[in-house]
């Protein structure tokens, strides 16, 4: 396989369009393994589904398999999850607590950092057989960071600190973990899975997409042009049309895009309603209150960011809200990982609520998330046509701006998003090996 | 009411005809079989006690349901255009428990689904438990729980309930 140079890079990627092999060419998918899975700092996972001891959840970084570990010793570690003797795969559970990790095949025991416990039948090796070589350890990812709960990892040992990489995206974390009354999230309410034939960026392209909204999920927009309710008690929700008022407001959302490393968001439209009035929503109020103060508590329950799309695999709602972990498995197919987040302090009510309405807005037999994935299909059976080379994305080249930090901003349905992620993406993939 | 009313035959007719009418894609006449206080429950974990307080594939009550057929016979429901076809095999079936009293049962059977759009088809297979109440000459849908072989995978799209 010939490696891709960076000025052949360069020439896929335009200002207003990108070249359709982006999504078709399994060399440019082995070198985003490589380039982009391999050097960014990705989501591997969050610490509230490794709450105890010996608690562990399977991951991957690109196309390393990886386990997220709660040790002894409180903290949580990324480790390959790989016997470090023959190469078995230690655990085949996606979810599972345990005193030691135990490859099947030999019986060699590992601790929950990924420290080397025990060789089987020892007298076997001679004794220059160096049981303390850190190489017979199920080795740690170069680089891991846990923010407010997230926990990212890098395959490589250099590169921006996470801060630096999440930049003003970071905020949109923030925001979220503080609607938490206890100031942390919950995401052990279960998972969603799903699998489309089509490459990964469809998905991170979509998820800041607000184009597509009235037209994809024409199916979920009633007579009166209102989609259907996704509170508890609520008989209908947000009105959805490419026209009119509904329109109007749409195009108020702001549009931003990070200047490095490729992080996008879809801000809220402006809220015509007040917040909820019910009791269980009072009561979650309440107890916002009781941390912060009035002030701060209304500061938080303003909605601004819709969708945040953090490069390269993770995205986070704040309408119905939910993590998605996107899982790149080949060129052509992705899985998808969707998990119902929960604010700890909240009224078990208001919990169980957003649990439920995932339900039905993303899980594979859902009312949204189901037309997304037909399109996704469908862009790749087209895509890998000969019909044009060319992806468009020119929506509000003409009217992109920088904001007070250099990144970029507009308004609406443009594709100012998109446009970083791609920029990103070539600064990812242009780096020398 | 007699117990001779859950007698074998009569609730595997009664799932042939569920079975029916989801395959000729009579969704409204479907929801009608659930009771009003009915559920339609499809864990996501093999172990799932409780549909409240964690995800689920499915977890309708006829709220939900109406909604979801609304959208099944929306004229641009893309995800279905085609619609997929299907195929629900009852099989197995066993009364587990009859509670006299309260005139209802609860009823194990064995679902093999095969569904086909656009030149994939797909087979499920399921353990599925209904809770059967006594209405009149038939019965009402308590609640209906399928328990997917596969139900922690990640799955293609899915329209038509099991």
């Amino acid at each position: 396989m010939n490696a891709i140079n960076p000025a052949e890079l360069r020439a896929l990627i335009r200002p207003d369009r990108v070249h359709r092999s982006l999504y078709t060419d399994p060399a440019i998918f082995t070198l985003e393994m490589k380039n982009l899975f391999g050097r960014a700092w990705v989501y591997v996972g969050h610490d509230s589904l490794v709450p105890k001891p010996g608690d562990y959840l399977a991951s991957r970084i690109g196309s390393e398999p990886v386990l997220l570990s709660r040790h002894t010793d409180g903290k949580v570690y990324v480790i390959y999850n790989r016997c470090s003797h023959r190469g078995a795969a230690v655990c085949n559970e996606e979810r599972g607590n345990v005193k030691l990790f135990r490859c099947p095949y030999h019986g060699w025991t590992f601790a929950t950092n990924g420290d080397l416990d025990a060789v089987s039948m020892r007298r076997g090796y001679g004794p220059d057989f160096n049981l303390n070589d850190p190489a017979l350890n199920m080795g740690q990812v170069p680089r891991m960071e846990v923010y407010r709960g997230f926990v990212f990892a890098s395959l490589s040992a250099e590169g921006p600190s996470l801060a630096e990489f999440l930049g003003h995206a970071r905020e949109s974390l923030d925001e979220i973990v503080d609607r938490a009354p206890d100031g942390e999230l919950d995401l052990s309410g279960g998972v969603h899975k799903y699998v489309f034939r089509g490459n990964w960026k469809l998905q991170l392209e979509n998820v800041v997409d607000m184009y597509h909204v009235p037209f994809s999920h024409e199916s979920t927009i009633s007579r009166s042009g209102r989609q259907f309710g996704r509170r508890p008690g609520e008989e209908s929700a947000s009105a959805i049309s490419d026209k009119g008022a509904a329109a109007d407001r749409w195009e108020q959302r702001v549009a931003w895009g990070a200047a490095q490393y490729g992080h996008s968001y879809a801000g809220h439209q402006p809220v015509a309603e007040g917040l909820p009035d019910d009791p269980v929503f009072k009561e979650y109020v309440a107890a916002l209150e009781a941390r912060h103060g009035k002030a701060r508590t209304e500061e938080i329950l303003v909605p601004r960011r819709h969708n945040t799309a953090f490069f390269p695999n993770m995205t986070l709602q704040a309408l119905n809200y939910h993590v998605r972990v996107i899982i790149p498995l080949a060129v052509d197919r992705t899985e998808i990982h969707v998990y119902p987040v929960q604010f700890k302090g909240a009224p078990a009510a208001m919990n169980a609520g957003f649990v439920r309405h995932m339900n039905v807005t993303h899980s594979a037999a859902s009312f949204i998330q189901t037309d997304d994935l037909e399109c996704f299909r469908r862009c790749q059976e087209g895509i890998a046509t000969q019909g044009s080379d060319w992806v468009w994305f020119a929506r509000g080249t003409d009217t992109d701006r920088e904001d007070e930090h250099g990144d970029f901003i507009n308004k609406g349905t443009v594709e100012t998003q998109q446009r970083a992620q791609h920029a990103a993406w070539l600064h990812f993939m242009s780096q020398p090996a | 009411m007699t117990e001779a009313r859950f007698d074998r035959s009569a609730v595997e007719a009664f799932l042939i005809h569920e079975a029916a009418l989801l395959d000729d894609r009579e969704f409204e006449q479907w929801r009608d079989l659930f009771d009003e206080d009915g559920y339609y429950w499809v864990p996501l974990r093999p172990d799932q006690k409780s549909p409240e307080g964690e995800s689920s594939l499915f977890y309708d009550d006829r709220k939900v349901m109406q909604t979801r057929i609304e959208r099944l016979r929306h004229p641009r429901i893309h995800s279905q255009t085609p619609p997929h076809r299907t195929c629900h095999l009852i099989g197995n079936v066993a009364i587990t428990e009859t509670d006299a009293a309260k005139s209802e049962c609860t009823i194990r059977s064995s679902l093999m689904m095969a569904d086909y759009r656009l030149r994939v088809q797909r087979n499920f297979a399921a353990r599925v438990t209904h809770r059967l109440r006594a209405v009149g000459d038939s019965f009402k849908i308590a609640w209906k729980r399928v328990d997917l072989i596969n139900c922690d995978d990640a799955f293609e799209l899915i329209a038509v309930p099991f």
